[in-house]
């Protein structure tokens, strides 16, 4: 095979380790010989000091602690959440009546952002994890809400009239074509909702905890440490990174259906 | 009368599922009180203080609501215009040209998965309190949903019409603006709208870490002063104002973009 048959053949891989050795190699010169390095700790060291924060531990634990410390409590919010926006935006899309009840208030607290919420929610359940959960809570629950109640509102009316007049019931209506049809929308807000989570989390624990990933990096920033803060924002970075092509994977597993021409 | 009370019905029920709730609201508080003052202000309160906010009252925090929404503006547009000034050329040329997207989307793809707030400490640390932070957290927060729109907005471009334009004759240059841009305007102006909306949600937690002024600041002082009545006149501030920036750039696409289909 020539030369230029295996640079054609793996084009994208040769690309990708090029832009990163370029990064890198860029960074590191910049942070040890110029003045920007003051600010700016070399690539390898943050590299290092990531791979020894499992070993040895920022604060009191190791970052295998703090990711989990954080992933638990995404986890407890992100499973109530499911529950309570699947079931709310079902009955929102599907019952005209829960709709107008609902609706305006949901579509009224929508808007606020989950973080807005912490100040109240630490008059209401204090500083420990319990106002950690309520925000994150919100972070997903309306993502969820709406991607669940667009989903039960676009079912095919074909659908539903040929079965209501092959004679089935209401509730075979609801739980064999309804609730069948907007799982692909489910899905889509949980994948968004996982993100979003992911983002509350970290800002709830900025603005008070006593352990997580968010907790790492304000310490960094409270002590002027930037190599902690970098190292805090890789294992941010690449856990959002595994959340979200998880929640991707587990789409297409359960959704396979759904996938035709994608 | 009764004609009215049928084609109103669901209108109706919205209106007394509200005013239901803010007579329970106000029950809990006000009449029974069930609950604290201090974790639940009643509605009459926060109106109060919303309306004295509102008229240019400075106490507890030191501004008035409009010189909060002011200061929280300019750096959520300030932010938000770098953001999307980058954003947009940078997810458009990543889609178009083969050998920059092999280049640059490995690099991106390793920003994009860190949330805008886990910037907030290095710009602090970086740039110090002020202005330039807090544009700069905003601008991760605009930058990456302009960007990822952009991008898929371009690549979603119909092959056909590139083929039919580039038979016509057309150069790069034209397929590229002429077909592949239009196309891509729906998808660019979601990616406006959300960044937009992150922008937003960015600036509020910017304000609450680091602020000597703004909604997020004024919320967060607040519940320091055991004030929840202006906690919840903040929140009502900072969501009305999301929903108006996002409805506004609805209203905008609704105007510029054609539908292609």
């Amino acid at each position: 095979m020539s030369l230029k048959k295996f640079v054609d053949k793996n084009i994208s891989v040769i690309m990708t380790v090029l832009a990163f050795a370029s990064l890198l190699i860029v960074w590191e010169l910049v942070s040890r010989f110029t003045k920007a390095g003051l600010f700016l700790p070399p690539a390898s060291l943050i590299l290092e000091k990531f791979i020894l924060s499992f070993k040895e531990p920022i604060g009191k634990y190791t970052m295998l602690t703090h990711i989990g410390v954080s992933l638990y409590r995404v986890g407890v919010a992100f499973g109530l959440s499911t529950v309570f926006g699947i079931a709310l935006g079902v009955s929102m899309g599907y019952s005209k009546l829960a709709e107008a009840i609902l609706k305006p208030i949901f579509e009224f607290i929508r808007p606020i952002p989950p973080l807005a919420w912490i100040p109240m929610s630490i008059l209401w359940f204090g500083l420990g994890d319990k106002s950690k959960f309520f925000i994150i809570f919100l972070g997903c629950f309306c993502f969820i809400t709406v991607n669940t109640y667009e989903g039960t509102k676009n079912v095919d009316k074909t659908l539903i009239g040929a079965a209501r007049m092959l004679g089935a019931s209401e509730r075979q209506v609801f739980f064999d074509i309804v609730l069948p049809s907007s799982v692909p929308y489910i899905f889509a807000g949980l994948q968004i909702a996982v993100t979003a989570g992911w983002s509350a989390v970290v800002g709830a624990e900025m603005v008070h905890s006593n352990e997580g990933v968010g907790w790492l990096i304000v310490m960094g920033m409270t002590y002027g440490k930037t190599v902690q803060i970098m190292v805090g924002m890789l294992a941010i970075g690449l856990v959002g990174f595994v959340l979200a092509t998880g929640m991707a994977k587990l789409e297409r597993r359960l959704c396979a259906w759904n996938n035709q021409g994608m | 009368m009764k004609g009215f009370f049928e084609k109103n019905k669901y209108r109706l029920i919205s209106l007394c599922s509200v005013a239901g709730v803010l007579l329970i609201w106000e029950l809990v508080t006000d009449v029974f009180h069930l609950i604290s003052p201090m974790m639940l202000p009643a509605p009459g309160k926060v109106l109060e203080t919303f309306i004295y906010k509102l008229t240019g009252g400075v106490n507890p925090d030191g501004g008035s609501l409009l010189q909060h929404i002011v200061s929280s503006m300019k750096i959520s547009l300030g932010g938000y215009f770098v953001g999307v000034l980058i954003g947009v050329p940078l997810g458009i040329s990543m889609a178009w040209s083969r050998k920059f997207e092999l280049f640059a989307k490995p690099l991106f793809d390793v920003i994009r998965p860190i949330p805008a707030l886990a910037w907030i400490p290095l710009m602090i640390l970086w740039l110090g309190i002020g202005y330039e932070s807090k544009v700069g957290i905003i601008f991760f927060a605009a930058f990456i949903s302009a960007t990822i729109n952009s991008y898929a907005g371009i690549k979603q471009t119909n092959k056909v019409h590139l083929w039919v334009a580039k038979t016509f004759g057309a150069s790069n240059r034209q397929l590229l603006f002429k077909v592949a841009i239009p196309t891509a305007m729906p998808m660019i102006f979601t990616g406006l709208r959300l960044a937009l909306g992150s922008s937003w949600v960015a600036l509020v937690a910017a304000e609450l870490l680091a602020a000597t002024k703004g909604l997020g600041y004024m919320i967060q002082v607040s519940r320091m002063l055991g004030r929840p009545d202006v906690i919840i006149v903040g929140m009502v501030t900072i969501g009305i104002i999301g929903y108006l920036l996002s409805s506004i750039l609805e209203k905008l696409q609704k105007k510029f973009v054609r539908r292609t289909k």
